[in-house]
């Protein structure tokens, strides 16, 4: 019996098929062409959906944990409520091992502990096809071994010439491939033209961190009393573009919204953010985290230090997003690198 | 629970029916709405679900109206009690909702969550109970389940401190608590004509409190600012880290350890706590 490779040969046309048939069976959601950028929206031909290679703008978290949700809806009257699960069958496609990183993190979040049913309900009708990227000057994901996805998705795509060479991660994704598409195993040409892509991507990292990804949460636990808090805490605008760009921030705010009606209404789940100045104020007026140096200090050692016990991973991926969105490049790979300067310098 | 809307077909339905979600209210009829101080209103709530009679001091819900979101609320109420008490300062718009409340009106209440006080942990100790403003609510639940069996603990001392003698709350329970041998102890920040206690703060009266080597616990509730000085103050008295216990408020919308309000370092306030002994947050440069 032929030994049947890793990966399958899907060329450009079949592909086209292959769309056409998950935009007629799913909600489809990828990167299109945005104001000249990648940005992800909902693809509904084969022509709309842009794989890049550079990075979206922001993560795929909004499809699983959207920017705002219904957790029920309420009647004021009769103090009543109905539970509200929003879901759909969909399918994230063109997302980049860093994307699929975050996802797999949000899922240990929302899946451990008390289990989020809104979040699981949506993760459970949703199929991951990852695509491959090249590194532009802010991603880091090589530095924190995440440079390649090795599970967390459905399907992933590798560019060839003329075509993809598909890996299959789930017996799911391995079915929606051979009902949508016809492949065929890949020849010597085409897999020698990966391991070629493969190796120029590995040398394309410029962004890097000096020190391994098992030594940062230590290195953070040592700098708390750093002065770089108090310097970017000092340019920080406070903005929480770093919340919202990350894969990985899930804090959220609850509030009910109230219909003109005044009766009816729905208590919404939003995105929040912990550089936001009222984060950790409580009703008395007392803030727990005053200055922006602080909130700064506090979001660092999420993603390298707080987390990484609880979930067995760093928070942070390597996306480079926030240093991407940054208003007053606060980097995090230079920020990162300092503290582990300071922390040898010891 | 059952009825979802928005899911777009039935195995979604099938998946979400079993699974309990955190986040969905139950509720609570107002029995009795007292109003206690000018800023405090007391009630007395039965639950829909007996369940959420299942508590320990110390422990909060996640109350709300519907309309008006929810917060945190301390349970003044001591385990056992049939119905659930809650005494709520009225700061914000959903607090001054809750105050219109009346008897047989309904909140929402969640929980109870977070970790509270555990009696057998305290018991054969000496203990100061140290409140300072509105936290004596959180405090009365614990006070009651401990003089609730009073043979099992030393000698009770209760140093609680008001800014007025207006404010102070549950003023009319105190003689049943002497009686039943705390000695309780009043201070407030401004006194009127009428106060012939202490006045200062709650630390002016820690240093008279007589202190059995190695056999004295420490539990502290208060405005965030207090902490810090009653520590001190407790520790000169030759408490260690592993003899103070305190109740640390934290802003919080999930109260399952999501939403990360609540969060210190590694430790999500909701779920770890609200209740730590001193040992567990020494370090954490943001815990006080």
């Amino acid at each position: 019996m032929k030994k049947t490779h890793k990966f399958k040969y899907l060329p450009d046309k079949s592909f086209r098929q292959f769309i056409k048939g998950l935009v007629g069976s799913h909600r489809v959601y990828g990167p299109v062409e945005k104001d000249g950028h990648p940005a992800f929206g909902q693809i509904s031909a084969p022509d709309d959906l842009v794989l890049s290679e550079r990075p979206t703008h922001l993560s795929a978290k909004e499809f699983l944990f959207p920017q705002r949700e219904v957790l029920l809806r309420f009647n004021m009257r009769s103090a009543t409520h109905i539970p509200v699960i929003e879901a759909e069958r969909q399918v994230l496609i063109g997302l980049h091992p860093c994307d699929i990183k975050g996802l797999s993190l949000m899922d240990r979040v929302f899946a451990g502990g008390v289990a989020d049913p809104n979040y699981l309900a949506r993760r459970e009708h949703t199929i991951v096809i990852g695509a491959d990227c090249m590194p532009d000057e802010y991603c880091f994901c090589q530095s924190l071994g995440n440079s390649e996805a090795n599970e967390g998705f459905d399907l992933f795509l590798h560019r060839v010439s003329k075509g993809f060479l598909v890996r299959t991660g789930t017996e799911k994704g391995g079915e929606l491939l051979l009902k949508h598409a016809e492949v065929r195993e890949p020849s010597e040409k085409e897999l020698k033209d990966l391991e070629e892509r493969k190796k120029k991507r590995d040398s394309s990292f410029r962004a890097k961190i000096e020190a391994s990804p098992a030594e940062l949460p230590s290195i953070y636990a040592r700098s708390d009393e750093s002065a770089v808090w108090e310097k970017i805490g000092a340019i920080c605008t406070g903005c929480g573009s770093c919340n919202n760009v990350c894969p990985t921030c899930y804090c959220f705010d609850v509030k009910d919204e109230v219909r003109p009606n005044l009766v009816e209404g729905e208590r919404v789940r939003t995105w929040d953010g912990c550089t936001l100045e009222d984060f950790a104020k409580v009703a008395g007026g007392h803030n727990f985290r005053k200055t922006r140096a602080e909130r700064l200090r506090h979001r660092f050692n999420r993603k390298f230090r707080y987390l990484s016990s609880t979930f067995d991973s760093l928070f942070c991926v390597g996306c480079g997003r926030c240093s991407r969105a940054c208003l007053v490049k606060i980097n995090i790979v230079d920020v990162t690198n300092e503290l582990i300067h300071q922390s040898n310098g010891r | 629970m059952n009825s979802y809307i928005k899911a777009t077909d039935d195995s979604l339905h099938a998946m979400t029916r079993g699974m309990e979600s955190p986040y969905l209210p139950f509720l609570g009829m107002v029995e009795r709405s007292m109003r206690v101080s000018e800023k405090e209103r007391f009630f007395s709530v039965a639950p829909s679900n007996e369940s959420m009679l299942d508590y320990r001091p110390g422990q909060f819900f996640m109350v709300g109206l519907p309309g008006y979101g929810e917060a945190p609320i301390s349970i003044t109420s001591a385990p056992g009690e049939k119905r659930i008490e809650l005494c709520i300062r009225a700061v914000g718009n959903l607090t001054n909702a809750l105050h219109r409340l009346h008897k047989g009106d309904r909140m929402w209440l969640r929980g109870p969550f977070g970790r509270g006080f555990v009696l057998d942990e305290l018991s054969g100790k000496d203990i100061i109970f140290v409140a300072g403003g509105i936290g004596i609510v959180p405090m009365r639940s614990l006070l009651k389940a401990v003089l609730a069996k009073k043979e099992r603990f030393g000698k009770l001392t209760l140093i609680y401190g008001s800014k007025t003698p207006e404010e102070i709350l549950f003023a009319e329970e105190m003689d049943g608590w002497r009686r039943d041998g705390m000695d309780v102890q009043l201070t407030v920040d401004k006194a009127d004509a009428g106060w012939k206690g202490n006045t200062g703060v709650v630390t002016t009266l820690i240093p008279r409190v007589g202190v059995k080597d190695r056999n004295t616990l420490g539990v502290i509730i208060g405005p965030p600012v207090m902490y810090r000085f009653v520590i001190l103050s407790l520790k000169a008295k030759g408490l260690g880290p592993e003899e103070i216990y305190m109740s640390l408020e934290r802003r919080m919308k999930c109260g399952v350890g999501k939403c990360g309000h609540c969060q210190i370092s590694s430790v999500y306030v909701c779920q770890c706590g609200p209740v730590f002994k001193m040992s567990e947050i020494t370090g954490l440069p943001e815990a006080l």
